[in-house]
């Protein structure tokens, strides 16, 4: 048997809590990146528009550079959107969420360019919406080496030709705004490729987390294999020696028959055991799985679950809750049942009711002619008898009342037993 | 009811038989049953089906006290036969499997499945809870019990799993809304909270692992 300390690991992989808290540290990623892009878009915008002013052009132009810049940030949320959800998968390219960004982008570098005259405003819009869209990694870093290559061209003609003439002549630094421009694109891409880097890393967690549960199968593959080999070599050396006995001594005979048996359930239930062994669920989980069965059983469940239950100590009230369970749903007649595991001071209490008056005898009862059947295997340790030594064990009690229409067993320990017990 | 019961659990050898239908697809597990259940006085094995629809068919026809039906089966399974019988037929239904998947236990008490045992039990505790059923009760095995009360808790929405089942044909996000009285950008807001809360990275793999665990 592989020791407990092997769970975690598959615990880890499996577990929805774990995936989930990564998953949100992803989003806050994306919105980190998201921020930072539009910020970038926004100083562009701004500083646009300043220099304008500044330079004396009309207040209605500047206020068409700063509507304008704020839809066309806006038209980035849907590419930035589709950016996130399109990655690594080729059919999220949309047409409505694509070409209308691009069409805005366009719409707004034409409308300043023939405002201001300056080429660099006509071309910035779409070349920072095309960034966005999900290239391929080679074609993305040739174009955004091309596009910062262009507008630094077209920044050039601009200081030439725009920027010597009035009214632009007029404002004497035209870089700040240009050095901005340019490298927008460029930021861009890297903030994204930042983003790339970390879905990728997300996606090595995953896998690794897949691959350390799938070592832990092919473990318990083989302790199957194993297990099973060994049980089948004993059958088969049983069932040669009875053979061989019928003859002379049937009673010898009949006696390796049935530890052959008994050898097929010793093998069934070790493959059981291995194939169960991490299969644990915390208490709450395992009160609100008891009360969907009931309900699905007819019943009208009532049932209270603290909030700290799963601080309670599942080595007590897990085989408790089992047992107390199946006795429930074993009686036909039942109508309502009550379920409750809740914390009083320095104890925890957990209490079943239902309204049949008391537990029938198991199936199994012994009948006449039994003498060949194999011994009771699946109550052994279990039943209330075990339930009260169980509870006995860690200083607490177990209570069964039996009215007339009522049935009602209480397990109260101690709350420290939490802490030193097996979870 | 058509049952003649005693007022007491086993009650070999009181006045007829309890006719019992017996249905599993694997041939050799259900002669060697068949055939241990005839050697108990009190129980006469009336009909032996391979298949779901046979069985449907038989007990519809035969009327028999008990149903011992395989999980398993092509086409209709046990819990699926019961949950038909129990409209046309007054017999009860015992479903016995190999491995029980989770949610399934659930499926079977809501179906009115009145016994559930593994297939690991011999055939004198088969006997046993015909027996007990017979006589109007119910049993759940122990081990069944213990696995359905360690199944893991679904960590989806009601409208989250609406959307998976409703899709799980492969439907398009349009269809699901269309379906649910939705808009698609909800529909695809629940998909990514469930590929979020079960990290897989489609859709079909959500529905896969949410039908295998039972939570649709």
């Amino acid at each position: 048997m592989t020791a407990p300390a092997d769970a975690p690991t598959v615990e880890a992989a499996s577990s929805p809590a774990v995936s989930r808290g990564t998953a949100r540290a992803v989003t806050a990623t994306w919105w980190y990146t998201v921020v930072a892009l539009v910020l970038f878009e926004l100083t562009v915008v701004l500083v646009w528009a300043a220099t304008l002013l500044q330079a004396g052009l009309d207040r209605g132009v500047v206020l068409a550079v700063l509507v304008g810049g704020l839809v066309w940030i806006l038209s980035t949320a849907p590419l930035l959107r589709a950016y996130r959800h399109g990655g690594g998968d080729a059919t999220a390219l949309d047409w409505r969420s694509t070409l209308v960004p691009l069409v805005v982008a366009t719409a707004y570098g034409v409308t300043v360019w023939s405002l201001s005259g300056l080429w660099v405003l006509l071309i910035l819009p779409l070349a920072q919406s095309l960034q966005l869209l999900h290239w391929p990694r080679f074609v993305r870093a040739r174009m955004v080496l091309a596009v910062t290559a262009l507008l630094a061209g077209v920044l050039v003609v601009d200081v030439a030709t725009a920027f010597s003439e009035p009214p632009l002549s007029a404002h004497e630094d035209p870089y700040v705004a240009g050095v901005f421009s340019v490298l927008l694109p460029l930021t861009t891409v890297l903030s994204l490729w930042w983003w790339d880097v970390l879905m990728v890393l997300d996606r090595a967690r995953v896998s690794e987390a897949r691959l350390a549960a799938t070592q832990e199968r092919l473990a318990v593959a083989t302790d199957v294999h194993d297990l099973q080999g060994h049980h089948l070599q004993v059958i088969a050396l049983q069932l040669e020696l009875a053979e061989r006995l019928l003859p002379d001594d049937r009673d010898a005979a009949l006696h390796q028959l049935r530890a052959a048996r008994l050898s097929v359930d010793e093998a069934r239930q070790g493959t059981r055991d291995l194939a169960t062994r991490f299969r644990t669920v915390p208490l709450p989980d395992e009160l609100a799985n008891a009360r969907d069965l009931l309900r699905a059983a007819g019943l009208t469940v009532e049932a209270v679950i603290d909030v700290d239950a799963d601080t309670a100590p599942a080595s007590v009230f897990g085989p408790v809750i089992r047992e107390t369970t199946t006795n429930v749903l074993r009686h036909g007649g039942g109508r309502r049942a009550r379920l409750a595991l809740t914390r009083l001071d320095d104890e925890w209490r957990y209490e079943i009711s239902n309204d049949v008056p008391a537990p029938l005898p198991p199936a199994t009862a012994p009948s006449p002619g039994d003498a060949g059947a194999p011994p009771e295997r699946t109550r052994q340790g279990t039943g209330l008898e075990g339930t009260a030594t169980r509870a006995g064990d860690v200083g607490g009690s177990m209570e069964v009342r039996a009215a007339e229409n009522d049935f009602t067993v209480i397990v109260t320990v101690p709350a420290e037993a939490a802490a030193g017990g097996p979870r | 009811m058509s049952i003649d019961t005693t007022s007491d659990v086993a009650a070999p050898g009181s006045s007829r038989p309890i006719r019992v239908l017996l249905a599993d697809d694997e041939a050799m597990i259900r002669s060697a049953l068949a055939a241990l259940l005839r050697l108990e006085g009190d129980i006469e094995v009336i009909a032996e089906c391979s298949d779901g629809e046979q069985a449907v068919a038989a007990a519809e026809r035969l009327h028999p006290d008990i149903c011992l039906l395989d999980l398993e089966m092509p086409g209709l399974d046990g819990v699926q036969v019961a949950e038909r019988l129990r409209r046309t037929v007054t017999a009860r239904c015992v479903v016995v499997t190999r491995h029980a998947r989770p949610g399934v236990l659930r499926r079977a008490l809501a179906a009115g499945v009145a016994g559930f045992l593994p297939k690991s039990r011999d055939a004198k505790e088969v006997a046993a809870v015909i027996r007990r059923v017979a006589a109007g009760a119910r049993y759940v095995d122990p081990e069944i019990a213990a696995d359905a009360l360690s199944d893991e808790r679904c960590p989806l929405t009601d409208r989250e799993r609406d959307v998976l089942r409703v899709g799980r044909q492969g439907q398009t996000t349009a269809q699901i809304a269309r379906e649910l009285s939705l808009a698609p950008g909800t529909v695809r807001n629940h998909v990514s909270a469930v590929l979020a809360k079960l990290s897989v990275p489609t859709r079909q793999q959500a529905v896969l692992m949410a039908l295998e665990r039972g939570w649709i």
